[in-house]
């Protein structure tokens, strides 16, 4: 269990620079996720903290000790990798025990090791068979237990879920959540599953083109996203980006929609400040997730940040709990959760409700935020 | 069902008739010349010439087989082929041995710890897959010669492992590039060095790719010619060389029966290879091809 | 699936000595030789690459250029050796004489071996007898090829008493012997070793074919003539290139065959580059002029290997 710290960290294959300065830094026990699309450089950065790869400059800190130029082993990582990377050759008991016996570790302690883990992972049926005797799921609590069977400083997973089909992926999800509340590990994890980052991390990294988007807890990243990448990438069904001019309404602000029958709203602004001024008049992207333009909520009605608007339902996709209705709001589709009770017919009108308090503003041009 | 173009039954027949009757005589046409060698090896000289390429031999003689062996003449000596037979086996062993070794270090680094250069490194030595021989035997005589290896089996062995290399090194690369890299970075991270590695990881998953390669090799170097001829002398020579010396010797009268069992024998290793592990031998033939 | 029961076992800390054995400590020297290690394990090939393949090509270059006859001496002549090539009857014939068995060796072969596969291809019994017979010749060298086909084409106790012997009295097979068609034996052969390897590959090709595109050919209606022409091997392509490279390779590098088949003979009809280089260069002493024959040699088949290899890299970029 150690704290990580990375000083601006770059990385250039030839001339493609892959990682453009990474800083990041967290305390010992963190989970930290790394998550954006393939190819932000995610895995490259692991790859880094690892030391299978050379950064070409910045510092790695792993427990206070720079570990920029040391060879993997002298880091005191452990790694579980997308393919579970198993020795074929070995079976899961030596799987377990190869990092160990390596060290020299003397038997009896291995075997005490190994047991402990395999206990810990409910994998002791398994132990004398070949990785190529189990399944998928199996493989992969062996892999998490290779990693286990050492005391080190940091856990990396690098997308170890990936490779698992739906159901097995949420219940192992689970049990990582667990093992890192029992075991209280610095873990750094990579995916690009959104929702394995909401679930797991302590902190998340949203990386894309080899630089960090923004570094917080889930909740900041979900509520307080820093630009457009990160909100839309975050969260799913995704955020719906409206285009519409700002307007000034009574000394506050609001946006101006169009439905695709031709009646106009205007959507009050909640938190807008004097830096809005110049943008008066302007087109601006109105930022607001599914789960915010709902069926008509009664006891809502009155308040100040919810307004009102009626338009035709163009298509509906049930998922059970919610349905996900599909309108047009200035020429442009947009995403409302509804209860599938107050759901009408495709084609018909429909009243909606939008719960302004947590929308965002963003600059069309920059797609930085402005509210 | 309503399928116009539907062959009717008769013609189907007709065609499978046609289709067996010529990969029968197919068949034949490929086995015949082996059946000849063996029939003609087991006639007397007279039986040969009274009879022909596949008539039965009136008496099976195995005394053909024994001069081929002990006393037919291969040039200026003539003491049969036994010792060349036994000089090829002093040639081939440590040859696909050491370079099927090699080969497999090679492929490994060449795939799991590359570095600036590798890649162009590889492809040069690719070329060497290629060129004709006969572009560097007047200097590698004139070095085996220099180093006091000339007409011995440690020069040749030698001149076998600098040229097969190339072989060995593009099957182990061709395997090698498809066990996953992060078994090494596994391996890394668990604290094991170049050489654990390769003892501990790779080495176990190579079994199939050294059985394609140690034949491969087998039948390169066991069959070769040209280097046997260039760089052996009397008492080196392989088997090849030796059986062309004995089957076109100009002395005396010629002897059927002596040269075809004297092919037979040359033959035998690589056919008992062939017969024993023929499904390795062409994944050889075929992986060589690939991308040699 | 879950693990409430077992924190017994996560709560028990590990012994002092697996902590402190697991904290392996860098020794800066072991880590250095780490970093070299790869490149001290490939180190002996690519001197030996350099110095053997690369160097020798060009040593022997260097020698075409020479007077030198049994023995290197490096007085430069310039081209003359080249000149002497071209002026050179036996290598003129060897030189046609690869064009003709070359060019009829591949042909045959790639015919031979894309109608065997084809044929192998149809849900044949015995398959894979019928496959080790027309591969086994791939084991044998060509000195035991040469010798049985000296054998079986031996004018008169050969394959023309055969013949006879079965009825057909006139029939007369004398090309071992006959300047104008010696050459011709040497691809029947030449076909016989290597023709089985080459159905070998095409059967590997037809199988890797995706058999729901033939079944798509068959639903708009095409018969099965038409799906091998127009679907199948316009998929082989890349197997008849690998064919041609390997066949063409063997062709030029073609020496032994000749050596046990023919000597050469009958005169040097038979002659191919192979053996007029190793004739010119160890009997009868002209080193130079066999360096430049070597030469010549390796300037036709990088004439072929280049463009295939470029055509290879750049599928690569693009695929």
């Amino acid at each position: 269990m150690a704290t990580l710290e990375i000083q601006s960290v770059k990385k250039t294959f030839g001339t493609v620079d892959v990682l453009k300065g990474i800083d990041l830094s967290i305390e010992a026990g963190e989970f930290l996720i790394l998550v954006g699309p393939s190819g932000c450089g995610k895995s490259t950065l692991m790859n880094s903290i690892a030391g299978l790869e050379d950064v070409t400059s910045g510092d790695i800190h792993i427990g206070g000790t720079n570990v920029t130029g040391l060879a993997p082993k002298d880091r005191d990582i452990a790694m579980v990798f997308q393919s579970y990377a198993l020795y074929p050759s070995m079976s899961v008991r030596q799987n377990i025990a190869f990092a160990l016996e390596i060290r020299k570790v003397p038997k009896e302690e291995r075997n005490r090791e190994v047991e402990r883990v395999a206990e810990l992972l409910q994998i002791g049926h398994l132990l004398d068979r070949k990785p190529s005797q189990l399944s998928g799921g199996q493989r992969q609590r062996v892999a998490m237990g290779r990693a286990l069977a050492r005391h080190p400083k940091i856990y990396l997973f690098d997308e170890p879920l990936s490779n698992l089909d739906a159901k097995l992926r949420v219940e192992m999800r689970t049990e990582i959540k667990k093992l890192h509340q029992r075991l209280k590990t610095t873990i750094v994890y990579v995916t690009h599953d959104q929702i394995e980052a909401m679930t797991l991390a302590d902190r998340i990294a949203v990386m894309k083109d080899g630089e960090v988007q923004q570094f917080g807890t889930p909740q900041q990243i979900y509520d307080d996203p820093a630009n457009m990448f990160v909100a839309g990438f975050m969260g799913s069904p995704a955020m719906n980006f409206l285009r519409c001019e700002l307007q000034c309404v009574d000394g506050g602000y609001a946006v101006g929609v169009t439905t695709s029958e031709g009646s106009s709203y205007r959507l009050p602004l909640v938190h807008g400040d004097n830096s809005l001024q110049s943008w008066i008049g302007k087109e601006v992207i109105l930022g607001i997730r599914p789960e915010q333009i709902t069926h008509v909520i009664p006891h809502k009605d009155n308040l100040d940040h919810v307004a009102r608007f009626s338009a035709k339902v163009s298509v509906a996709e049930p998922t059970g709990p919610d349905t996900l209705v599909l309108i047009s709001l200035n020429g442009q589709e947009v995403d409302c959760r509804v209860d599938p009770r107050e759901e009408k017919p495709v084609g018909s009108d429909m009243e909606f409700m939008v719960d302004m308090s947590k929308a965002v503003l963003f600059n069309p041009e920059t797609e930085g935020r402005l509210l | 069902m309503a399928n116009p173009s539907r062959i009717d039954p008769r013609s189907a027949l007709i065609g499978r008739f046609v289709l067996y009757a010529v990969l029968i005589a197919a068949v034949l046409f490929y086995l015949m010349p082996l059946v000849v060698m063996l029939l003609t090896s087991l006639k007397s000289m007279d039986d040969i010439r009274a009879g022909n390429l596949i008539s039965w031999p009136q008496e099976v003689l195995f005394g053909a087989w024994g001069k081929a062996w002990s006393s037919a003449c291969t040039g200026v000596s003539c003491d049969g082929i036994g010792t060349y037979f036994w000089n090829s086996f002093q040639i081939t062993i440590p040859a696909v041995l050491i370079s099927t070794f090699l080969g497999a270090l090679n492929g490994y680094v060449l795939t799991k710890w590359k570095f600036r250069g590798s890649d162009l490194f590889f492809g040069m030595m690719l070329f060497g897959c290629f060129i004709p021989f006969q572009v560097v035997i007047l200097p590698m005589a004139q070095t085996l010669g220099w180093l006091g290896l000339a007409n011995t089996t440690t020069g040749l062995v030698f001149v076998h492992i600098v040229y097969g290399m190339a072989f060995t090194t593009l099957f182990f690369r061709n395997f090698y590039i498809a066990v996953p890299t992060e078994l090494v970075s596994a391996a890394k991270i668990d604290g094991a060095g170049f050489f654990t590695i390769f003892w501990r990881i790779i080495l176990p998953l190579s079994g199939p790719i050294f059985v394609v390669c140690i034949i491969w090799q087998f039948t390169q170097v066991w069959n070769d010619f040209l280097f046997g001829v260039v760089f052996s002398g009397g008492d080196t020579q392989p088997i090849t060389v030796a059986l062309n010396n004995l089957v076109n010797s100009s002395t005396g009268v010629k002897e059927y029966n002596v040269d075809m069992a004297s092919a037979m024998i040359a033959a035998l290793p690589t056919l008992v290879v062939y017969v024993l592990a023929g499904k390795y031998f062409v994944r050889g033939l075929t992986a060589g091809a690939v991308k040699g | 699936m879950s693990m409430s029961n077992v924190s017994e076992a996560v709560a028990k800390p590990s012994s002092k000595g697996t902590e402190a054995a697991v904290r392996a400590t860098s020794s800066s020297p072991l880590d250095w030789l780490q970093r070299w290690l790869p490149k001290m394990v490939l180190g002996p090939t690519i001197i030996s690459t350099l110095i053997f393949i690369y160097g020798y090509v060009i040593w022997t270059g260097v020698l075409s250029l020479t007077k030198s006859r049994f023995l290197p001496k490096y007085d430069f002549v310039g081209f003359l050796q080249y000149e002497k090539l071209l002026d050179n009857d036996r290598w003129m014939v060897a030189s046609w004489n690869i064009l003709v068995f070359g060019g009829l060796f591949i042909l045959v072969c790639l015919a031979l071996g894309v109608l065997m596969a084809i044929l192998l291809d149809q849900r044949i019994r015995a398959e894979g007898a019928i496959r080790t017979v027309f591969l086994y010749p791939m084991a044998l060298s060509f000195i035991v090829t040469g010798t049985a086909w000296k054998w079986i084409l031996n004018p008169g106790l050969g394959l023309e008493k055969l013949m006879q012997d079965w009825g057909f009295d006139n029939f007369q097979f004398d090309w071992l012997v006959n300047p104008d068609m010696a050459v011709y034996t040497l691809v029947i052969a030449a076909v016989w070793q290597s023709s089985g390897f080459v159905m070998a590959l095409f059967l590997a090709g037809l199988r890797g074919v995706d058999g729901s595109i033939v079944k798509a050919a068959q639903l708009d209606g095409a018969s099965m003539p038409t799906i091998y022409r127009r679907i199948i091997l316009p998929h082989l392509r890349p197997v008849f290139f690998s064919a041609f490279i390997i066949l063409s390779h063997i062709a030029i590098k073609s020496f032994d065959l000749v050596m046990a088949l023919t000597g050469g003979g009958p005169g040097y009809s038979t002659d191919l580059p192979a053996t007029f280089m190793y004739v010119t260069s160890f009997s009868r002493g002209q080193m130079g002029l066999g360096s430049a024959s070597a030469m010549m040699m390796l300037a036709v088949v990088l004439a072929i290997l280049i463009p295939y290899l470029y055509s290879e890299l750049r599928g690569k970029h693009h695929g």
